[in-house]
């Protein structure tokens, strides 16, 4: 079926969200909490959009805005943009020093919030996508806890975790750079615990914790002496696989 | 028939409001004094709606049937007179009667009391009048008679065709059409299918839901086997907060009954028909009245509410077709069935069919559950089965649809209440909550009241709600503490603006209806805290000076005598002064004056 967003027609099928919908046909959209791994869950509703279905105008949130019908979408609306410059404004409220926030709302106008009090520390918007890749990835060490106003993410107890693998997928998720991680020395510390690194048995660079590598093994059902216990960073990694692929290319072989 | 309408039987409500002051100590009391006297009369215990009679003031009430004599605030030394006069010679009381609050004369039954006559009972037919406990109370009173024809005469296509022309809409609060939403359910082609019933209420001062499970469990289960029975659900959760403990015993001891009687579990009634119920009990969060936070909570995760792009009529409970409806919603099922839905929708107004429960609180003289037809004014409510502001005071406003509804002004009173009139009047239905404010209310302070409590029960899932209300708060809490700034009023509107329309459910929708109605209709009371730096009600401290006008004081010393921090001085028959820098502005004075002498400067 066809759908019209900003004026163009897009192609969409029935069920898709109008956020992949307009994403594929490079229509601008922004977002904090969307990430092309997980379903939408709505939570920084910077998405929204305005919706004209049978002559009747409304705001939808577009990542979790199913596509039912031949409907008219427009992004970038009078209402729509004010509707996101108060939100950004609440948001730079929260998070003033935070740069990828800033950024977003100086696009909307909003430069300084200057009524409210603010934590210069607070750089989390609670998108809630740290949670989830820690989830997804199986260690399940962070938590949405409290509710509301109080609600912030933290290892259980605001303890250092033992589930925690100091992989850092949850920094690395981060849409406002907001977890810290601090690496030197063949460390690693993350959510207030240190972790040893183990270094590339190729280039000697420290890239990884070990208990990250444990838990892939075991996750991959992987022993550890395949590949003669090699561990390679991600850069030797990819080094040997194009050496890998020459070798067996079509032109040597022949 | 007749000898069992002859059968005396004396009610004694057990409601939590008559229990906290007396009502199981008066219902064994007048059990061991009937029993020693051999009297004729069974002493049985009956729920009331909490607070039905403003039973919290005037409990504990008993009821004496068939004579219709219902006495108030009755205490232990009261007994033997009761069981002398009104058990053995069935003569009354007097002192023990109620005080009608609109004619000022005491009434021997309910049916005389100006509270009960504009009253229609259909959700609370049976609250107050039979035994929770015991299902052959439910029984004698057309108890299952739904069911049983439902079940035996009608199909599911019927059942829906009889709900969708009662024109029965949800009392939760949005007012959805319930035979709609059982029809989309019935449509989806997936199976298993589940009832909810929503019985999580958490609005203060409201308790229409506990008022019927407490005293009418079984309307409840009658009404879910219905539905279920029309969209072919098997199985079904009855999802109670804990705090109503009373309410979580009564339902599940209802269900175990009637388990016992077949009409709940495998081949109800022989119909082949199997449906089963469980009770969840909530763990107190307000949010979790929203729909998919319930369904969050009882699949064991956090109650957080989802988009509803996807219904859950389609995808509800672990993603399967549920129809999820408010305690009083079940309520009404039974007599719909019975009566048909054509009577149903002969009540009420063009598009609020039926009655509604209300539990009206506030500055009202009587406070309770009332169940009255849509359509209903304001000022009937208030004035006629409220008997009007307490100690005769000015009425300034009537909150009703729960926290995040709006206040409507005197200028409103004649407005008839339905689901869209309220929308209309920036207010909602909501569950049915409604509080009265005297002219001593401060608009602001009630706006940071509801504020305040919505930020404690906002999730956090959304940024809109989360970062909005507590910004709401703190701009509110500035206002009613005199740091309120010039543009913050407008800011209030701004943000509150952006919350209704871009929170992801119907708590943060519907969070800034106190803020955005009382600026509407009260802005000047907004201007005087923020620009003039005065709260004229004399509510917010900071801003309230108290003085006493000379010419209006006679002296009577009874502000002297009363202030807690001694700012009052004055000789006897003089006028008195306030010092101001003792005055605590407690507003001791100005309630207790008789003379109005007392006044906000």
């Amino acid at each position: 079926m066809k759908i019209r967003i900003n004026g163009i027609d897009c192609e969409a099928q029935p069920g898709e969200f109008i956020l992949d919908v307009a994403r594929r046909n490079n229509i601008y959209i922004p977002t904090l909490c969307h990430h092309d791994a997980f379903a939408g869950e709505a939570r920084c509703r910077l998405c929204i959009v305005e919706v004209v279905e049978r002559g009747r105008s409304r705001v939808v949130t577009s990542c979790v805005y199913p596509v039912a019908g031949e409907i008219e979408v427009a992004t970038d609306t009078e209402k729509i943009r004010s509707l996101r410059k108060t939100l950004l404004m609440l948001l730079l409220a929260r998070t003033p020093q935070n740069e990828t926030i800033k950024k977003l709302a100086r696009e909307y106008g909003v430069t300084e919030v200057a009524r409210f009090e603010s934590d210069p520390q607070e750089e989390c918007i609670l998108c809630n996508l740290c949670v989830r890749a820690c989830e997804q990835l199986g260690a399940g060490a962070i938590y949405a806890v409290n509710r509301g106003v109080t609600k912030k993410v933290a290892t259980l107890f605001e303890e250092p975790a033992e589930e925690c693998i100091g992989c850092a997928a949850c920094a690395a998720i981060c849409p406002t750079g907001a977890i810290k991680v601090l690496e030197k020395e063949g460390k690693r510390i993350i959510w207030n615990r240190e972790f040893e690194m183990v270094p590339c048995s190729n280039c000697g660079r420290p890239f990884a914790t070990a208990e990250q590598l444990a838990f892939y093994r075991a996750r991959l059902k992987v022993a550890p002496d395949r590949y003669g216990g090699d561990r390679l960073c991600e850069n030797c990694r990819q080094k040997r696989a194009a050496e890998l692929a020459s070798l067996m290319s079509p032109a040597r072989l022949r | 028939m007749k000898s069992e309408q002859a059968k005396r039987k004396i009610l004694v409500c057990c409601g939590p409001g008559c229990l906290a002051v007396g009502g199981r100590e008066i219902l064994e009391g007048l059990r061991s004094r009937i029993a020693a006297a051999g009297l004729d009369a069974t002493v049985e215990p009956v729920i009331k709606g909490t607070g039905c009679h403003g039973l919290c003031e005037q409990g504990p009430m008993v009821r004496f049937l068939p004579e219709d004599i219902s006495y108030c605030r009755v205490s232990l030394p009261d007994l033997d007179e009761i069981v002398e006069q009104t058990v053995r010679q069935q003569k009354v009381v007097e002192r023990l009667l109620l005080v009608d609050a609109l004619t000022g004369r005491r009434v021997k039954s309910q049916g005389e009391n100006s509270f009960y006559k504009k009253q229609l009972k259909i959700a609370l037919r049976n609250t107050g009048e039979i035994n929770p406990l015991n299902i052959d109370d439910y029984l004698e009173r057309d108890g299952y008679r739904a069911l049983a024809k439902v079940l035996f005469e009608m199909d599911p296509e019927t059942v829906i065709a009889e709900v969708e022309k009662s024109g029965l809409r949800g009392r939760g609060g949005a007012g959805f059409p319930t035979g709609l939403k059982w029809r989309q359910c019935a449509r989806v082609d997936n199976s298993p299918k589940y009832v909810i019933c929503n019985a999580d209420e958490g609005d203060p001062g409201a308790f229409m839901d506990r008022g019927i499970i407490e005293g009418d469990p079984h309307s409840v289960i009658e009404g879910m086997v219905i539905g279920a029975y029309a969209i072919k659900a098997h199985r079904g959760f009855v999802y109670i907060r804990d705090e109503y403990a009373l309410a979580v015993k009564t339902m599940l001891e209802a269900i175990r009954q009637a388990e016992a009687r077949s009409y709940l579990g495998r081949n109800i009634l022989g119909s082949g028909f199997d449906f089963s119920l469980e009770v969840v009990r909530g763990g107190g969060a307000f949010v979790c009245g929203e729909s998919t936070a319930l369904m969050a909570s009882i699949e064991g995760r956090v109650g957080e509410p989802r988009a509803k792009y996807i219904r859950s009529v389609e995808r509800g409970l672990w993603d399967q077709p549920t129809v999820l409806n408010n305690v009083e919603t079940w309520a009404n099922i039974p007599p719909i069935i019975l009566r048909g839905g054509e009577w149903f929708s002969s009540i009420g107004t063009a598009k609020s069919k039926g009655t509604k429960v209300f539990s009206l609180v506030g500055k009202v003289k009587n406070t309770g559950l009332v169940e009255v037809p849509m359509g209903i004014t304001l000022r009937e409510l208030i004035f006629d089965i409220g008997g009007g502001i307490l100690n005769d005071r000015k009425f300034k406003a009537v909150q009703t649809g729960g926290p995040s509804g709006g206040c409507i002004p005197a200028e409103m009173l004649d407005l008839e209440v339905d689901f869209d009139s309220l929308t209309a009047a920036d207010s909602m239905m909501g569950s049915g909550g409604m509080i009265v404010m005297d002219e001593r209310t401060c608009m602001v302070d009630t706006a940071r009241y509801y504020i305040d409590f919505l930020t404690e029960e906002s999730c956090g899932k959304c940024s809109p709600c989360r970062e909005g209300l507590k910004r709401m708060r703190e701009i509110l809490n500035d206002i009613c503490s005199g740091a309120g700034l010039p543009g913050d009023i407008e800011l209030l509107e701004e943000i509150g603006g952006m919350v209704r329309e871009c929170s992801l459910c119907g708590l943060g929708k519907t969070a800034p209806n106190p803020v955005l109605s009382t600026i509407k209709h009260f802005r000047e009371e907004y201007d005087e805290h923020v620009h003039r730096k005065r709260c004229p009600a004399g509510i917010c401290r900071p801003l309230t000076t108290f003085v006493i006008d000379g010419e209006a004081c006679t002296g009577c010393g009874l502000c002297r005598k009363n202030c807690p921090a001694e700012a009052i001085s004055g000789e006897p028959k003089e006028p008195h002064v306030i010092d101001q820098s003792r005055c605590t502005k407690c507003g001791n004075c100005i309630e207790l004056c008789r003379f109005n002498a007392i006044t906000v400067k």
